[in-house]
């Protein structure tokens, strides 16, 4: 399939996820005794994620500008995820780099997988810049490092489940035959 | 001028970066204020009509809760027409009798006009740190900014965006909006949120004196964007604060954020001549 029809739908499919299935999950496995922090899964910076190697950083931005800006409207805001994605967006192809033994020009029409990059390289990759954005998003919103504590939570929890889902949303949708690489 | 086109080229993917971020930052800076920013919220029609469509689809497994409530709220109108209806004849003395703001008979002049518009809420949300609801009326149906929201069982919230079809309602919910509360006695404070359960609210500015036991009502102020005696919630536990010998009152809230699923739209027809008023007078 081509790369852009693959992503555009990707795109599509992702923000239907989260905006009509995840955001209506709000996870309060032990909120209600304790004042432990009420949490949804984000899943949508997968897209910024997945995007292929060789995807130059201004257009990584852009999309990400483009993606956030998306879920903002759905979740009414205004500019906090997007803000988010951008850091993200910026940082991925550091990050890439950095985790990859050969030159990120060297993997012609490959986008960041398990099959890929293996197991543990994607999941360190796609684990720090997931808590980054979790990071930057709860710091933006809760805008308030009075209680320190509770934010902190608040990242670890729903970080972790956003991983979980992520890795769900993985074994679902990538194709498990080595058939085609 | 070569070396700023260079310089440019060099650090080009920065300076995106820092100019992405700085339009993020005034979006969020804006949020209120700027009025093309309900193209970002989701009053638009394209998150407005994917809402409407799954709203659509869900409705029908909640309508037994639905109907639950509105019996409920039907059996607690019909409690209070017959209480309006059968007023004790031997206590009606003038000092018994509740005065009607249009009871011409007494000097109260009519302050406040509502109408109530029913809407369905096609999405809710509980967990951020300011929670919107989007329902299916929009200006076109007469709703407009700063309307006030309340559900059958207690207030919702106020309306900050609207569309032709759809509005969106910022809930009490959010660290953004005070509303004005009175205990059974008449003390006034504000209902804020503390960001942390869907279903405790805070009321604050309350002096360490009035005597407040678990399990009071708490209602909306005359002097609220709600009409008055809305209840809001029941009373958990109270903390003094030393600082200021005032105390904060934890409240359960009255209405389940959780499963929203029709609210009245109350609009007071007068507010806006109470409003000039009060900007004049502020003024000076």
């Amino acid at each position: 399939m081509n790369v852009y029809l693959k992503n555009i739908l990707r795109f599509c499919i992702i923000i239907l996820l989260q905006v009509l299935i995840l955001n209506k999950i709000t996870l309060r496995w032990w909120s209600e005794p304790a004042g432990f922090p009420v949490f949804i899964p984000y899943v949508y910076p997968l897209f910024i994620l997945l995007l292929p190697f060789e995807t130059p950083v201004w257009a990584l931005l852009l999309m990400g500008f483009g993606l956030g800006l998306t879920v903002d409207s759905f979740m009414n805001t205004a500019g906090m995820h997007a803000f988010a994605t951008v850091v993200i967006a910026y940082l991925r192809t550091n990050v890439l780099s950095a985790l990859l033994p050969r030159n990120l020009s060297e993997y012609d029409g490959q986008h960041p997988s398990i099959r890929s990059m293996g197991w543990m390289p994607f999941l360190v990759y796609s684990a720090f810049l997931i808590v980054l954005h979790h990071f930057v998003f709860f710091s933006i919103e809760l805008w308030n490092f009075s209680n320190f504590g509770f934010l902190l939570l608040k990242i670890i929890a729903s970080s972790l489940t956003s991983m979980l889902f992520i890795i769900v949303y993985l074994l679902l949708f990538t194709r498990q035959s080595a058939s085609r690489v | 001028m070569r070396n700023f086109i260079l310089f440019v080229r060099r650090f080009f993917n920065l300076i995106l970066f820092l100019i992405l971020e700085i339009v993020c930052v005034i979006l969020i800076e804006h949020t209120n204020t700027l009025q093309g920013n309900d193209i970002i919220s989701s009053a638009n029609m394209v998150s407005g009509l994917v809402y409407k469509k799954q709203s659509d689809v869900v409705y029908y497994f909640g309508l037994r809760k639905m109907n639950d409530s509105l019996v409920n709220e039907n059996a607690r109108l019909r409690n209070e027409i017959d209480q309006l209806h059968s007023v004790d004849t031997l206590k009606d003395s003038v000092v018994h009798r509740k005065l009607y703001p249009t009871d011409s008979s007494t000097h109260i002049v009519k302050f406040a006009d509502y109408l109530y518009r029913t809407a369905r809420v096609i999405n809710n949300s509980t967990n951020a740190s300011d929670n919107y609801i989007t329902i299916n009326r929009g200006s076109k149906d007469g709703i407009s900014k700063n309307m006030a929201v309340i559900s059958g069982t207690g207030i919702v919230g106020r309306v900050e965006h609207v569309s032709a079809h759809f509005a969106s309602v910022l809930s009490i919910l959010s660290s953004k909006q005070k509303v004005s509360a009175k205990l059974k006695d008449g003390t006034n404070g504000y209902i804020i949120w503390d960001e942390k359960q869907p279903d405790v609210l805070v009321m604050t500015d309350v002096p360490q004196q009035v005597k407040v036991k678990k399990g009071d009502s708490v209602y909306t102020a005359i002097f609220s964007i709600f009409s008055p005696d809305i209840l809001i919630g029941t009373v958990l536990k109270t903390v003094v604060v030393k600082k200021n010998a005032m105390q904060l009152i934890y409240l359960q809230s009255s209405t389940n954020f959780h499963n929203l699923q029709y609210v009245y739209v109350i609009e007071n027809k007068m507010v806006i001549e109470k409003k000039i008023v009060e900007d004049s007078s502020a003024k000076k």
